[in-house]
């Protein structure tokens, strides 16, 4: 017993030194390239849209339809909709639904960044781990666009912006973050494994009404379900705009849910790290 | 040479290869290898692409890289221009490397020719102005008309060829990977081709590196040759007698007349 633990800790050092070298990697790379993912975000935006009579319009189109929808589905279907705290049920279903649009991208799009960008792995000397975060920025700027326009919404129904709406930054900065992290991590298990892609596109719906979006996490009676569910982290994003735009609560008020999705987000990480160091030098292999 | 001798060594060298080798996994299905990565108990089979290369390239060399089908060179290749990398050995390559192995892959289908000339550019690190100029040497040269504002998609292999020759023809390499299997277009854009390659080969410190089977093209270009054997380097000297290694004690191939770089 008393030779294993210097063995651990000398295991523990070495995993910290590669996983530290990959993180390090990464990080090189995106700051070298920085110029080159915003250029590259631009011609995916562009790429997205073009082609269509609508064009850009589609970006509005879609979640408008999709918010018609649950919006029709549960305040005529179900008579579901009342209004809480003060906000009717509809500004209530958008402020969490706007989050979705983007990371509904993320988990399928997201995961299959690598294939669509093979050109980028297998043709040309590329830093593989910036695809992730340019194509995260793409959707990233149609969600601000589309965060503007709720913002709006609101200001019409008569909801003008006030001080809570100064912690929107931080909801999307996290968001960003975890699924950037979250595509690095996916995209080169789904190149590596067409399973991958499938399971994960198999699964959107069900994150969709296991999470948050569509009904309050605070309002579970069960304690240890409510505090189980934030570590969803789709659930502790939409509720972070509701914070903003219905609630009005500040972020650092539910530490709990904080401190759980640092949890969760430290983990992901730690993941990608994991795979990524795995698999970087063996992507242009199988792709 | 003196003159040369007298900078640091490091200067001199444009590629090194350090006992490199690369291999290959190949497991039972894709299943096994999305397995393997998690389980270091899932098996599978090695194939050696490369093992044991060690050179070193000076810079302003021309190589001429010999071998059968399957010989390794198109992994060493690859792994010069820095999409593959080994599984052990050290690579160091000095300069900016362009290769004209497979001209139509490493576009966006989706953007135009136009569009795709910048995203390069922009790949590269290039400022506005150097992405203007590198357009306009790229759609001259290129030379497919009005399809140069249509979706990659909706290209000839041809015209893809073209539109890729023109790119990494057009960066002013310092280090030029040409293969000779390179088909480009009709006959006379081949030729045009091939005075643009004799035309950045003969620019000072520009280091080439050629993969031939014909003799007549790999002595009017390079000094010297590396044979390749499954996967091993066999041979390293002076390119005729390299070209006599590869060629062994079989009956010397006619040689093909003319000398042009590109094949169709």
């Amino acid at each position: 017993m008393a030779d294993a633990r210097p063995d651990i800790s000398a295991v523990f050092a070495s995993r910290a030194k590669r996983y530290g070298g990959t993180l390090f990697g990464i990080v090189e790379e995106h700051r070298e390239f920085w110029r080159q993912i915003f250029q590259l975000a631009a011609a995916d935006l562009v790429k997205t849209y073009r082609g269509s009579a609508l064009g850009w319009l589609w970006a509005l189109i879609k979640p408008s339809v999709t918010i018609f929808v649950y919006w029709f589905a549960f305040a005529i279907g179900l008579r579901a909709s009342k209004s809480v705290n003060g906000f009717p049920f509809s500004l209530w279903l958008i402020a969490g639904i706007l989050p979705w649009f983007y990371i509904s991208e993320m988990l399928t799009q997201g995961t299959t960044t690598l294939k669509r960008y093979s050109y980028l792995v297998t043709k040309i000397k590329f830093p593989v781990s910036t695809i992730a975060t340019f194509v995260s920025l793409s959707k990233f700027y149609v969600h601000l666009a589309l965060t503007a326009i709720v913002i709006v919404i609101f200001i019409v129904f008569g909801y003008p912006v006030d001080v809570y709406y100064l912690q929107l930054p931080l909801y999307m900065a996290l968001m960003f973050a975890f699924f950037t992290v979250w595509s690095m991590f996916a995209a080169p298990l789904s190149a590596i494994s067409k399973d991958f892609a499938n399971v994960v596109s198999s699964f959107v719906m069900a994150i969709f009404w296991m999470s948050g979006v569509m009904w309050d996490v605070n309002q579970i009676k069960n304690p240890w379900l409510s505090r189980l569910l934030l570590f969803n982290p789709v659930t502790f994003i939409a509720t972070g705009y509701r914070n903003v735009f219905i609630y009005k609560r500040w972020f650092f008020q539910d530490s709990f849910a904080l401190m759980a999705f640092g949890v969760v987000f430290t983990a992901m990480v730690l993941l990608t790290l994991f795979t990524y160091h795995r698999l970087r030098r063996d992507i242009a292999d199988v792709l | 040479m003196t003159t040369e001798e007298t900078t640091t060594k490091t200067d001199d060298i444009a590629i090194e290869f350090k006992n490199v080798s690369k291999r290959y996994k190949l497991y039972r299905s894709d299943k096994h290898r999305f397995l393997g990565i998690f389980s270091k108990r899932i098996g599978f089979k090695e194939i050696y692409a490369n093992s044991h290369l060690s050179f070193t390239i000076k810079r302003g060399e021309s190589v001429a890289a010999i071998g059968k089908n399957g010989a390794g060179k198109s992994t060493m290749l690859k792994m010069i221009t820095g999409v593959v990398f080994p599984t052990t050995g050290q690579i160091t390559v000095n300069g900016r490397v362009s290769a004209l192995l497979e001209l139509t892959a490493g576009f966006d289908a989706e953007l135009t020719g136009r569009e795709n000339i910048t995203l390069r550019g922009q790949i590269w690190g290039l400022s506005k102005d150097a992405i203007a100029a590198l357009e306009k040497e790229v759609v001259e040269f290129a030379d497919i008309g009005d399809y140069m504002d249509q979706p990659m998609r909706t290209y000839s292999s041809g015209m893809k060829a073209r539109v890729g020759f023109a790119i990494s023809a057009s960066i002013n390499p310092e280090i030029l990977v040409v293969d000779e299997a390179l088909s480009v277009g009709d006959k006379a854009f081949r030729e045009k081709c091939d005075r643009k390659i004799r035309e950045i080969m003969e620019k000072e410190n520009v280091t080439v590196i050629f993969v031939t089977h014909s003799r007549t093209a790999a002595e009017s270009i390079c000094n010297r040759g590396l044979v390749l054997e499954k996967g091993r380097l066999a041979f390293d000297g002076p390119i005729k007698e390299a070209l006599d290694y590869y060629e062994g004690p079989r009956e010397p191939v006619a040689p093909i007349p003319g000398t042009a770089i590109t094949d169709a």
